[in-house]
């Protein structure tokens, strides 16, 4: 009988009853093949190998992360808070010593959902990762979290989630935002100005095979995990840079997937997108799980697999080299943060950073405007202020008191809510104070 | 009148029950079992039985044997030529059961497709070195057959080179994985379809002998049926070309003879203390609980439905010993023979429960005389050897039931009925059954501290369960409306549908073969005794369009019992 090197966890939910729409590339039908791959290669007997049923993530999970407007229930369905529990389930059976590795095999994904939660964008309502690393935060302490998005498209929100947070390393590998939704994810994207750096996006160009992805795994990403020391490694394991993928532009394959995360090592993969639901999710799926699981998968192997076919071209690889030879010194050596006056990308006048931003929810057609403050604090990572609005809504006010904020902050914050109370131009605000565990509605 | 016979590892039991005016107990037999000769045993139980019974009004004999699995035990099993298609996954290597196990090219993929036809010329290289070897039953199994068996019916043709294995010059018998069930998990197949290739020749002859002594008793109208470790019984002649069905099904007839002794409803738990081992089942809710993807024979997990049953080696024959060490007293897990007052040679549990006066069995002298001189080795006192060895029979009982319940605990519960979600169980109530059972139920009690009762007819409640329990069957319909194809895998059975053809109508179709099925065994099915244990129906889309549905439905005849014996 197999065994399995590092015991695996795996939380599977695949929402058979929920989708975006009947023929949505996110619909009930997206993990039944892989579920039927899985039962058949008999991975559950695997000895080590176990199955574990998703939590249900609580309103207050949520909104420990989230600005959600009007509320949580709102914005979310039961299968986003099982999908979003589902992680959370993954990351207990690692924190508390039941598996050496889990993963999430769950859906709706979340990496394009960000900070403030109007409605749906790329498929996603709340992002199941964020919601995953404050849950093991306030669970077991304060963690340096490194989460590596090998998802085709840019994890657009989970770098908004954690643009300020110093120590939460952000790396996304995705298909050039130039060629793809969401259209962002460029290198000079760093992450905010206490906490530059600790973003790195690495754009890689069409028809990027197994070689370049495997190649800026060695030559980027690694050395920099390496250097960042993470107490937790988390991989945001989207699917979609598949060669068969209908709606990308990328030739990875389900091997080289498993060779990724071989090198990766990561404690918890969550699945995140990808729809080849019959020529890659069964493949690529299975694995993860092997490769996470330290079993031989080398013999896994896509129907249409031909390493000519999808091999890339001369200059896709000279361009990926150069990108190899760049990018680590925006980590290990990042430029001081842009003074510019670009208001979109955050203009700071003495001590707070102001960005104004248009946020376009795809999924649900929602126009959000949006107004963030950072006070730029010396002692802590500074109090964050969202003033949004979607579409022609109601104005709402976010605050978030970090968890290790100071004094000065703290009492900075309630004197916002306080005072946005007071003066009644904000119709829903909600207050996150991770220093006290405190979390606060105002408006519904 | 139906008759029960349940050949354990040291007696074998046996009843005749009469239905008229509700179900009773017209007679009853114990006999030792002999392991070199389990038809003697069968035989000499019948003849016992049938001594004290008219042999006229036997209508149906419920048979469990140990033979399978103690020929897998024991490795008298034959060589098997395991020939499988596995395509891509895990290398199908890490499941080789045997010697002559071949992996041929060839794939299908999970909807049922063929992705790489079989590589002919491996193929005939592979039935010339199972030939070579003088290997005369085959196992065929590709990943997916229960999608398409194409493969392994190819398989099957290469090896017979005939349409039946009536006709066949090279084998004698071929297993075709998907016609074991319509179960997902490739490597359980490959184990399945193994053992029943190597237990095949063994037991139809001995099926063959069971016959012929039933025609020499008179007995040639009764219908034989045989025991199947999930609680219920195949006829005879099916169990033919499913042996590995009859294994484990000891533990199986003890649990429905509960359900036929008992108002069980509770959670509860079922000890079944024999002469070897002490087989522990669980019930939540009054249903006992079932393996969920099939029992594992050695370290191979299997596609056979079973009950969830945990054996140890505590039994009235588990020889008594002291450590050398700390002098400590341990019971089992190995038997020596019987117990001395019953004429055996090492003392025994039995032994020790006469020396403290739980019971008298057999030459109870010889009993205290045995463990006298046990005890006076290591420098102990004869009542307090005793005493130890008694309670450490108990706890290490005790023990294992609570580490039975923790695990099921740690799991979703499934019962014969259903898939429990969130269930706890949190045991009320203790049955115990068989020989030891009345003399270790005042320890136990002490042990669980719970209600613990001991049954009338204890001693004989397995063979009770063998005789009432009825026949089960299930079976699994797989459709494709794009591909246009219905495929119930354990039938072989294979139908074009309609691009219409719904969740409906697939559920009609199942419970209809479900019947016909039964009704071709000679069994009458109640429709409240069949279920549908699970139904989906899934769109399928390609390119932004529906393009057909992929419908799963399976469904059940459940194990039960067909009266309950209700007396004094």
């Amino acid at each position: 009988m197999l065994k399995a090197d590092k015991s695996l966890g795996i939380v599977f939910f695949p929402a058979f009853d929920w989708a975006i729409s009947p023929t949505h590339p996110e619909r009930q039908e997206r993990l039944l093949y892989t579920q039927d791959q899985l039962r058949e290669e008999g991975l559950f007997d695997i000895e080590g190998v176990t199955e574990h049923k998703p939590d249900v993530a609580a309103i207050e999970d949520v909104e420990r992360v989230h600005f959600c407007f009007p509320e949580v229930s709102a914005v979310t369905t039961r299968s986003h808070l099982i999908s979003a529990g589902g992680a959370m389930k993954a990351a207990d059976l690692v924190m508390r010593g039941e598996c050496d590795r889990a993963f999430a095999m769950v859906r709706p994904p979340g990496h394009h959902a960000m900070k403030v939660v109007h409605g749906a964008r790329g498929f996603c309502s709340i992002n199941i990762e964020a919601v995953m690393v404050e849950h093991i935060r306030e669970t077991y302490g304060h963690k340096r979290v490194a989460i590596v998005d090998t998802d085709c498209h840019h994890g657009d929100g989970t770098q908004d989630v954690y643009w300020h947070d110093p120590d939460t390393l952000f790396i996304s590998l995705h298909q050039d935002g130039r060629t793809l939704y969401p259209g962002s994810g460029f290198p000079h994207e760093l992450g905010g100005p206490q906490a530059m750096g600790r973003t790195l996006n690495i754009p890689l160009p069409p028809n990027t095979s197994d070689e370049g992805f495997l190649m800026v795994m060695e030559r980027v990403v690694m050395p920099i995990l390496d250097h960042f020391k993470p107490d937790l490694v988390i991989n945001s394991a989207g699917q979609d840079n598949h060669f068969t993928d209908p709606i990308t532009d990328m030739n990875f394959s389900a091997r080289g997937y498993a060779a990724l995360s071989e090198m990766l090592k990561p404690d918890i993969a969550v699945l995140e997108g990808g729809y080849s639901i019959q020529g890659a999710l069964p493949y690529i799926n299975l694995g993860l799980c092997l490769s996470m699981a330290g079993v031989d998968y080398s013999h896994i192997r896509e129907p249409n697999f031909s390493p000519e076919l999808i091999r890339q071209d001369a200059r896709t690889t000279a361009y990926i080299e150069e990108l190899c030879r760049q990018l680590p010194a925006l980590y290990f050596d990042p430029p001081p943060y842009n003074r510019k006056n670009d208001v979109r990308q955050g203009v700071i006048s003495g001590d707070t950073l102001v960005r104004q931003r248009q946020i376009y929810y795809d999924t649900d057609g929602i126009n959000e405007t949006q107004r963030e403050t950072l006070f730029l604090c010396e002692k802590c990572r500074g109090l964050l202020k969202i003033e949004t609005r979607a579409d022609s809504g109601p104005q709402c006010l976010g605050v978030e008191i970090p968890i290790h904020a100071c004094p000065d902050c703290r009492s900075r914050g309630y004197q916002i809510v306080e005072e946005a109370q007071l003066k009644g131009n904000a119709r829903y605000i909600q207050l996150i104070n991770r220093l006290d565990r405190d979390y606060l509605r105002v408006g519904f | 009148m139906l008759l029960g016979i349940d050949v354990g590892g040291t007696h074998t039991d046996a009843v005749a029950i009469g239905l008229k005016g509700g179900a009773r107990i017209l007679a009853s037999c114990k006999v030792p079992t002999r392991h070199d000769a389990l038809l003697s045993s069968v035989t000499e139980a019948l003849e016992n039985i049938l001594g004290q019974v008219d042999p006229a009004g036997v209508t149906q004999l419920n048979l469990s044997t140990t033979l399978s699995t103690n020929a897998i035990v024991q490795g008298k099993i034959e060589d098997v030529g395991v020939i499988v298609s596995a395509g891509p996954g895990i290398d199908p290597h890490n499941f080789m059961p045997c010697r002559d196990f071949h992996v041929i090219d060839g794939s299908i993929d999970h909807r049922g497709n063929e992705v790489r036809a079989l590589s002919p010329r491996q193929l005939s290289d592979a039935v010339d070195a199972c030939r070579a070897n003088e290997v005369r039953v085959y196992a065929a199994v590709s990943k997916f057959s229960t999608r398409n068996p194409r493969h392994e019916n190819a398989i099957r043709r290469a090896v017979l080179q005939c349409r039946e294995e009536a006709d066949c010059e090279y084998a004698d018998f071929v297993t075709s994985g998907h016609q074991l069930g319509g179960a997902l998990n490739f490597p359980r197949r490959v184990a399945t379809a193994y053992f029943n290739c190597a237990v095949w020749r063994l037991y139809n002859t001995f099926a063959t002998a069971v016959e012929r002594a039933l025609e020499g008793m008179g007995l040639g109208h009764v219908k034989v049926n045989m025991l199947k470790a999930d609680g219920g019984t195949m006829p005879l002649t099916r169990s033919r070309r499913m042996p590995v069905q009859s294994i484990f099904s000891g533990p199986a007839a003890s649990v429905m003879g509960i359900i036929a002794l008992t108002d069980i409803f509770h959670d509860s738990i079922i000890l079944d203390i024999g002469g070897t081992t002490t087989d522990i089942a669980v019930f939540a809710d009054g249903a006992p609980l079932i393996e969920r993807e099939g029992i594992a024979i050695g370290s191979h997990p299997t596609l056979v439905p079973a009950l969830k049953v945990l054996s140890i080696g505590i039994g009235g024959d588990s020889a008594i010993s002291v450590s050398e060490a700390s002098s400590t007293v341990r019971v089992g897990p190995n038997r020596l023979g019987p117990s001395v007052c019953l004429g055996g040679e090492r003392p025994a549990l039995t032994d020790a429960l006469n020396v403290i006066g739980a019971c008298a069995v057999g030459d109870t002298a010889a009993s205290r005389a045995a463990l006298n001189t046990l005890a006076a080795a290591h420098g102990l006192s004869t009542e307090a050897m005793a005493r130890d060895a008694v309670d450490y029979a108990s706890t290490t009982i005790h023990n294992a039931t609570r580490d039975l319940i923790d695990e099921i605990n740690s799991k979703p519960v499934y019962t014969i009925h259903e898939l429990l979600e969130d269930k706890r169980v949190v045991p009320k109530k203790v049955y115990l059954m068989g020989g030891p059972a009345n003399a270790l139920k005042m320890e136990l009690f002490q042990r669980f501290q719970l209600s613990t009762e001991v049954p009338e007819h204890y001693e004989v409640a397995n063979a009770i369960g063998a005789a009432l329990t009825r026949t089960t069957w299930e079976l699994e319909l797989f459709a494709d409306t794009q591909r246009h194809v219905l495929f119930i895998p354990s039938l072989s059975y294979r139908e074009n549908i309609h691009t219409s053809y719904d969740q409906r109508d697939a559920e009609k179709d199942a419970m209809n073969q479900l019947a016909m099925q039964l009704d071709s065994m000679g069994v009458f099915l109640r429709p409240e005794d069949a279920q549908i244990t699970h139904a989906s129906s899934f769109n399928m889309v390609e390119d932004m369009d529906l393009v057909g549905r992929n419908i799963r439905v399976k469904c059940q005849v459940r194990p039960g019992v067909v009266a309950i014996i209700r007396e004094g």
